[in-house]
């Protein structure tokens, strides 16, 4: 299990999943199109921040501050954290969706979750529980089995996925752009960076890695793939078209599991929320490291690193502390991150584009004129989205 | 790798000095430090003639590695309307924290090209890894100080706080003013920048030359691509090899496929051959033909010979440094072969065969040393004999021949009886080590 594995099935996170369920709620089989493109930029991206880090061993905060100078550097960071923070809090959200199905307050279940998260992060027993959160959060894998059982329109699903069309408005423009934002997440792309640097992979490992970023996306887009379209069989055909609470997400899964629907949900996000509330605070410390020159890691002492520590907890304690604030709608938390997301991403898939073609850093595996026009469209199609949606904001 | 708290100037001066045992570091010179321009914030500025008059703003500063601890500015790289030319040093009046001051009034301009020996102080080493030599670490430069000494100007600190670093964020004379957090000296730095393999001969190689090797392996794993290339450039040979020895294999040939076939050989003689036919093993058969090409020819064939031989096998753990003396040969002739082989190995003693080349015994040094100089060698044959096992005894016997002789070493012997070389402990150790580990969550990173 790599990091490409986790980074994927982590972007199955709380806010994924909403994300999915609310364009297969509202939409149908009609936006498919958007999760296939964005799956695509996944895997283009992912590859990319894999190669970087295993051929130039330095993190892409770093690599940017390099390359383009301080106030660039401060800036990807500082766009970073505020997405990572944005997600970080979404995923305390899901804990506290998930706890309200099983009828416990935000009170308890958001505190608790950010303790145990931190408590097995700093004691180094992650790498144990690891797989424990791994497991919980292959739960979402049942929505393969639900999308067959509750027997969609193949056909229309076929058409969504292959002809790209989309009702002009805001709504529509709006969960396309958290799409977008929520599986090419920026803190994914950091992650696998700073991961190949800081396991110090070589170049011989580069084939293994990308085996495990090609499978780590895929299985985001698989999954994508079918809550949308059990959401689209199920909730989008009852006339369900607006989810505003886990329990009517849920609802999508009662076909497989009956009334076990909502324990089968709340146990996914659960493990999802917890395998990306401990990994965002991680990555996020290690990069703000980054921009100093050195990067810290848990091998590092407070004493050593207070900026990686002061970052991890104050991360979380923020997070936690957000989704506790009074009368917090959690369903749109869970999506308005994802904007946030997809804005913030900007900068960064700039800055990689950069990265990748430039010879000096990335020799013999800088990226080919036909890979930049791709990535250049991947950014060119974000930039539409998160325009369009700024002029649907301003002109209601 | 731990991070040393930001100390104020004098103190990280002092500790400089007492680390490099030198007594001279020119930040200590308060004459110096009131004079520092920040490289940061002098980009951009102003570059004007002797009249006052503005000529073109500041693009980069040229300096020239060589001789000195401290290297000089050769030159600027200004600005002019849209073009970027090159000023020669020599015609900088002065320099300050806002504005350069050239001493005539009729500038001649030229383009500039790269030269060998030179590098581009902002578009080489600002923000870019330097080798800290006394933290044993790979960091960024936040800001470069300039200062006058010795009539030039000349590169004298490299400050690596973060707290210089977020102040270049802000605009005007906020973000250009000098602010020494935590400076290093130059001499006690290593710049990576790319210089097109010079070899530089200043402060950083001799402040590298103290490392230990394990320390080194540790630097140089810790970088990549060119800049671990440039790190290597700047070794000398010899402690090059010693610290290539302390690096995993795996790590080892990355850095090789960066090197030219030249430099690799001259890496790979130095280092023992056990270890260097190792690491050739698993090269990709052309690149390793291109490298023993490059060698001596009597090196490249004893590692060929060694690189055929499997792993498991002693053949191929062995290492075939050894001295070989005749029984006929002296006790003075014995101890001065491996006198002279010092460098290449530390050898226990002498392996002894008879006229045909056969083994006959292994002398350990002390009998050497206690033994009359003149005495013949034969006469110090006698009990321990040596345990010697075939090249092609697996490694299940050799660990029992060795747990039955309990010596240091054992002697490997070719079909005819004669010896090809011998297994260290510390050879059948890396034999046993258990394999490195596979897959993507190896090491002891710790991100996750």
């Amino acid at each position: 299990m790599g990091p490409g594995v986790i980074a994927g099935l982590s972007d199955d996170d709380p806010a994924g999943i909403t994300t999915y369920s609310q364009v297969g709620a509202k939409f149908g089989y009609q936006l498919l199109w958007v999760l296939v493109i964005s799956t695509v930029a996944l895997i283009l991206f992912q590859d990319l921040g894999a190669r970087i880090g295993v051929v130039t061993r330095q993190g892409l905060i770093g690599l940017v501050r390099q390359k383009y100078g301080a106030r660039s550097g401060t800036l990807s960071a500082v766009a970073l954290l505020v997405a990572n923070f944005g997600t970080l809090t979404a995923e305390f959200a899901g804990i506290a969706a998930a706890g309200q199905l099983f009828g416990y307050s935000r009170f308890i279940t958001v505190p608790l979750a950010a303790f145990v998260v931190s408590f097995l992060v700093l004691r180094g027993s992650f790498a144990r529980v690891e797989k424990v959160f791994f497991a919980l959060s292959a739960v979402f894998i049942a929505y393969v089995v639900a999308g067959f059982m509750a027997h969609p329109d193949w056909g229309k699903a076929l058409h969504g996925v292959v002809v790209p069309t989309m009702p002009f408005n805001h709504d529509a423009i709006y969960i396309a752009t958290a799409t977008l934002g929520t599986t090419l997440a920026p803190w994914g792309l950091a992650f696998i960076q700073s991961y190949a640097v800081d396991k110090r992979l070589t170049r011989d490992d580069l084939k293994l890695l990308r085996v495990d970023v090609w499978t780590g996306s895929l299985l985001t887009g698989i999954i994508g793939f079918f809550v949308i379209v059990t959401c689209a069989a199920t909730l989008n055909k009852d006339g369900q078209k607006n989810i505003t609470d886990a329990a009517q997400a849920a609802q999508a899964l009662v076909p497989l599991a009956g009334t076990l629907a909502k324990a089968l949900f709340a146990i996914g996000l659960v493990g999802a929320a917890l395998l990306a509330a401990s990994i965002l605070p991680l990555s996020t410390a290690y990069s703000v490291g980054d921009l100093t020159g050195q990067p810290a890691a848990l091998d590092d002492g407070p004493k050593d690193a207070p900026l990686f520590y002061a970052t991890f907890g104050l991360m979380t304690f923020l997070a936690a502390g957000l989704i506790l604030l009074p009368g917090i709608p959690l369903i749109r938390v869970l999506v308005l991150t994802q904007i946030l997301n997809a804005v913030l991403l900007l900068p960064l898939l700039f800055f990689m584009y950069g990265i990748s073609k430039d010879i000096r850093l990335m020799g013999e595996f800088a990226s080919t004129r036909r890979m930049r026009i791709v990535y250049g469209a991947i950014i060119s199609l974000v930039s539409i989205c998160v325009i369009a949606l700024l002029w649907f904001t301003v002109h209601p | 790798m731990k991070k040393p708290p930001t100390l104020p100037i004098t103190k990280v001066v002092n500790r400089v000095e007492k680390a490099v045992g030198r007594r001279d570091s020119v930040l200590a010179r308060k004459s110096i430090r009131d004079s520092l321009v920040s490289l940061a914030g002098l980009i951009g500025c102003p570059v004007r003639n002797e009249d006052g008059r503005e000529i073109g703003r500041l693009v980069d500063v040229v300096v020239r590695h060589g001789e000195d601890a401290y290297p000089p500015v050769s030159g600027l790289i200004v600005k002019v309307g849209q073009r970027q030319s090159f000023i020669d040093g020599a015609r900088i009046a002065t320099l300050t924290h806002n504005e350069i001051r050239l001493s005539s009034t009729t500038i001649n301009l030229t383009d500039y090209k790269r030269r060998q020996g030179e590098s581009l102080l902002d578009s080489d080493v600002l923000d870019h890894q330097i080798v800290d030599v006394n933290g044993l670490r790979v960091v960024r430069s936040s800001d470069l100080y300039l200062a006058p000494l010795d009539k030039e100007i000349r590169v004298v600190g490299v400050d690596i706080s973060f707290v210089t670093f977020l102040r270049r964020i802000f605009p005007g004379a906020l973000g250009r003013r000098a602010t020494p957090q935590h400076v290093l000296d130059w001499s006690t730095v290593a710049s990576l920048a790319d210089t097109s393999g010079v070899v530089k001969t200043s402060g950083s190689k001799t402040a590298l030359s103290q490392l230990r090797p394990a320390d080194l392996a540790d630097l140089i794993e810790d970088l990549a691509g060119r800049e671990q290339s440039a790190l290597i450039e700047m070794l000398d040979p010899e402690l090059a090899a010693d610290a290539l020895e302390e690096m995993e294999d795996e790590e080892l040939q990355g850095l090789l496929r960066g090197l030219t076939e030249d430099r690799a050989a001259e890496l790979l003689s130095r280092m023992e051959p056990d270890e260097s036919a190792e690491v050739l093993r698993d090269l990709a058969d052309e690149h390793r033909e291109d490298i023993l090409k490059a060698m001596d020819a009597k090196l490249a064939k004893q590692l060929r010979q060694l690189i055929s031989f499997d792993e498991t096998l002693a053949g191929g753990i062995m290492t075939t440094h050894m001295v070989i003396a005749r029984e006929d040969d002296t006790v003075a002739q014995a101890l001065q072969m491996l006198v002279e082989s010092r460098d290449r190995d530390i050898s226990d003693g002498v392996v002894m065969v008879d006229s045909k080349g056969k083994l006959i015994d292994h002398i350990q040094i002390i009998e050497l040393v206690a033994a009359k100089a003149s005495a013949s060698l034969s006469t110090l044959i006698g009990p321990p004999y040596p345990t010697a096992v075939n090249i092609d005894s697996p490694l299940e016997e050799v660990i029992e021949e060795f747990s039955n002789n309990r010596g240091a070493s054992i002697v490997v012997i070719d079909e005819k009886g004669k010896p090809v070389g011998r297994i260290l402990a510390d050879d059948l150790v890396d034999a046993l080590k258990p394999g490195e580990q596979q897959g993507l969550s190896k090491g002891s990173g710790a991100l996750q």
